[in-house]
């Protein structure tokens, strides 16, 4: 294209705000559009508006609650996003999110005894499994057969609505029969992800801090001494990526340590016994971060990413498009499923009834407005995030039903799919080749 | 269950599969229009849905179920120019485009229901549903009397459209330039087909039908609007279009086989009252995905389906 040049002239600065330009537009558009319609339709879109953000920023525990209703944007958003750059397209989120809310759960009453620490990770390694199986199977209709991924993972929602409302409901087998509400029984508080208002009690004994601070150590590791072997630092003596590696180890180790032992004293925000915040948002950030890597630095995200660019290409380079499309589906379906887990071991500790949470359609809006990237969704989920959490107090405030947010988003979406509204409505130039497509038809 | 009982459930079982096609049925047929012109449309779900509100909220405010139907099949036709102009002009990703439509038909209708429908001042006419029309003779026809000749006015119109459709797309030069647009767009161009508005008038046609189905809900099934009331029905057309291969007599008879276990599950539910509802309602949908799974190879699209056009 004629614009290449204009690349290189951009300061990488200057092209990152160009890449932001469109987004934003698209926010604020959408956003003045839904503002026409609740005027149009008797409502005072100033007061709704004001109340949206008392809502999600301002009015107290706010940005808090914001942080908690990201949490499974950034999970469900990657998800999405990682189909995408296979080439597929999981619109089946939702169900792979009920799936691993269920599976996650199940573990988390009925095993017993076990260690936090195992039955955590084993509680969300059965949501992630759940998950991927729950997309594995429209994966591998579609790699095997054919048949489309939309239509199926679309029935898989449907399936894993009707399977909840049977597990949980009236006479359901993961009914608590000690409640009278339809729900499951609560989570052990050895499967529960802490809220941060949750820590101090939890890091009261030395042997608790000493664990979470060598685990952070181990994983700072891991990660320091990738890095310093991908920056290509190979240098003898103490800046050997394994010296670095253990140095990094041991600071934020007892860097861990001391600030455990010192969370008694230091109060601060997210902390007061009623805020919900919990460690699953800062988990979404470090999974954000993993899928980054997987997708840019390793064969797997160079496999997939090929076969998402041109299946024909990648068959013609030995890549196997069956497995990929298996893989990709999975992982996708996995990141979904952990989304439910952490939600449902971080924040409600069962499940209750199931209604529809409405996340499904809303993360595939999320995965778009971040151009599916995986460092991109976390500022897109937190905006999600931000809508969702400061919708009740606008529907309090102005007596506007809050679905109009879900208008709101579908607008935000039908403008980063077709930006050149936004370029002729703004007249910004196109900074890179568009329309492009993300899916295939049928055949 | 013994035989006999069967025998004497048959009939009411085939006639409620028929009435559980409809939608189906209709779902498909705009997919066939939309998608012999070359256009996806994934957001037949979303038009429905549209479709089903708007239809109460005139019948509400005019009094007069048919111009409830008209209403509906407008707004839908309304979102199938919007999608036409996305995925045509535009040449967005169809299948984004259609998600758009569907999560904008979510919004808005439970938006609209809550301010308007939920609990309205005025009082819908009674009854506030479609009334059956039971055609002079041809319903004393013993057994297919009950199925064929005495249902609702939006089954008979799908039971006509079917045929209609089939024709007009296999039988007229419009249907030609319509499936010469879906296979080969360039050459079409090249004779003097104006692609684009060949394309544009499928999609809003489909979307007039997809209306038709979203109405059957609120004012022929139910008689009022409901949240998320299309519950997929709009998906599983597609997957009968699919299985129809995109024609519109396969499309109904696929339609009939989605339809049919709906049907048995509600007599089911009533002569097993122990079997749990939730596995029965999962029927119809994993009977999709088999189906689905089993034609697709031999199922073959519209040459240039979901591939924009640049006009030369």
């Amino acid at each position: 294209m004629s614009n290449h040049n204009d690349f290189e002239k951009t300061s990488p600065w200057g092209l990152f705000l160009q890449q932001l330009i469109v987004p934003a537009l698209a926010v604020v558009t959408a956003l003045v559009l839904g503002a026409i319609i609740m005027w149009a339709t008797g409502n005072d879109p100033l007061v709704a508006y004001r109340g949206l953000l008392d809502g999600a920023f301002l009015k107290k525990r706010a940005l808090s609650e914001t942080l908690v209703a990201t949490t499974p944007y950034i999970f469900l958003g990657l998800a999405v996003a990682f189909g995408f750059k296979c080439g597929l397209f999981n619109i089946g989120a939702e169900g792979q999110f009920y799936i691993g809310q269920l599976a996650a759960v199940w573990v988390g009453y009925n095993v017993h005894g076990l260690p936090a620490i195992l039955h955590l990770t084993l509680a969300l390694g059965a949501a992630i499994v759940a998950g991927a199986i729950w997309s594995g199977i429209p994966g591998y209709l579609r790699a095997k057969l054919g048949s489309h991924e939309v239509i199926n993972t679309i029935m898989m929602n449907y399936i894993a609505i009707y399977l909840a409302d049977y597990l949980v409901g009236l006479s359901g087998p993961m009914r608590d029969p000690a409640s009278s509400a339809p729900q499951t029984p609560a989570v052990d508080a050895s499967a529960q992800l802490p809220r941060l208002s949750e820590l101090p009690a939890l890091m009261a004994s030395p042997v608790t801090r000493f664990t979470a601070a060598l685990l952070v150590a181990v994983f700072a590791f891991i990660v320091v001494r990738w890095w310093w072997q991908q920056r290509g630092n190979s240098l003898r003596g103490w800046r050997n990526p394994w010296v670095v590696g253990l140095i990094s180890a041991g600071g934020l180790g007892l860097i861990t340590y001391v600030f455990l032992s010192s969370l008694n004293r230091i109060g601060g925000p997210f902390t007061d016994r009623a805020d919900r915040l919990h460690l699953g948002f800062f988990l979404a950030i470090l999974v954000a971060v993993l899928v980054w890597w997987i997708l840019e630095k390793t064969t797997l995200g160079f496999e997939v990413r090929t076969v998402g660019a041109s299946p024909e290409a990648a068959e013609y380079a030995g890549i196997s498009i069956v497995r990929n499309f298996v893989l990709a589906m999975a992982i996708s379906g996995g990141l979904a499923g952990l989304a439910g887990g952490v939600e449902v071991l971080g924040l409600e500790r069962n499940v209750k009834s199931f209604f529809s949470a409405g996340y499904g359609f809303d993360s595939i809006a999320v995965a778009l407005l971040a151009n599916n990237n995986p460092l991109g969704i976390i500022p897109a989920g937190f905006l999600f995030g931000a809508l969702r959490n400061g919708a009740d107090l606008m529907e309090l405030r102005a007596g506007v039903s809050k679905q109009i947010i879900l208008v709101v988003q579908a607008l935000v979406l039908m403008f980063i799919a077709a930006p050149v509204i936004i370029r002729k409505l703004y007249r910004i130039r196109a900074i890179r080749e568009e329309g492009v497509q993300l899916t295939r038809g049928w055949g | 269950m013994d035989f006999a009982l069967i025998i004497a459930l048959m009939p009411g079982v085939l006639a409620s599969a028929l009435r559980f096609a409809t939608p189906i049925a209709i779902g498909a047929y705009s997919g066939v229009l939309c998608e012999r012109a070359a256009v996806i449309n994934i957001a037949i779900e979303g038009m429905m849905l549209v479709a089903a509100m708007v239809g109460d909220l005139v019948m509400l405010y005019t009094g007069n179920i048919w111009l409830g139907v008209i209403g509906g099949m407008l707004a839908s036709g309304l979102l199938a120019i919007l999608h036409g102009v996305l995925c045509i002009n535009f040449k967005t990703d169809q299948i984004i485009s259609g998600t758009v439509i569907n999560i904008f038909a979510i919004g808005i209708t439970g938006f609209a229901y809550r301010r308007f429908l939920a609990t309205p001042t005025l009082t819908r006419p009674i009854p506030s549903t479609l009334q059956p029309i039971h055609i002079p003779f041809l319903a004393q026809i013993p057994i297919l009397g009950d199925v064929l000749f005495q249902n609702r006015p939006i089954v008979y119109i799908m039971l006509i459209l079917t045929f209609v459709l089939q024709y007009v797309l296999f039988k007229t030069p419009w249907g030609l330039r319509t499936r010469a647009v879906g296979e080969h767009p360039l050459a079409a161009d090249t004779l003097g087909i104006d692609v684009y508005k060949v394309r544009h008038i499928n999609v809003f046609l489909g979307g007039l039908v997809a209306g038709l189905g979203g109405v059957w809900f609120s004012l022929e099934q139910v008689g009022h609007f409901d949240m998320l009331m299309t519950n997929g029905k709009g998906f599983i057309g597609l997957a009968a279009m699919i299985f129809g291969k995109w024609t519109p007599v396969g499309s109904f008879i696929a339609a009939l086989i989605f339809g049919l276990p709906e049907a048995i599950q509600i007599t089911m539910n009533f002569y097993f009252p122990h079997v749990p509802y939730q596995f029965l309602s999962m029927i119809p949908y994993v009977l999709t995905m088999i189906v689905l799974a089993g034609v697709v190879g031999q199922a073959i699209p519209p040459a240039a389906d979901g591939q924009p056009y640049d006009k030369q």
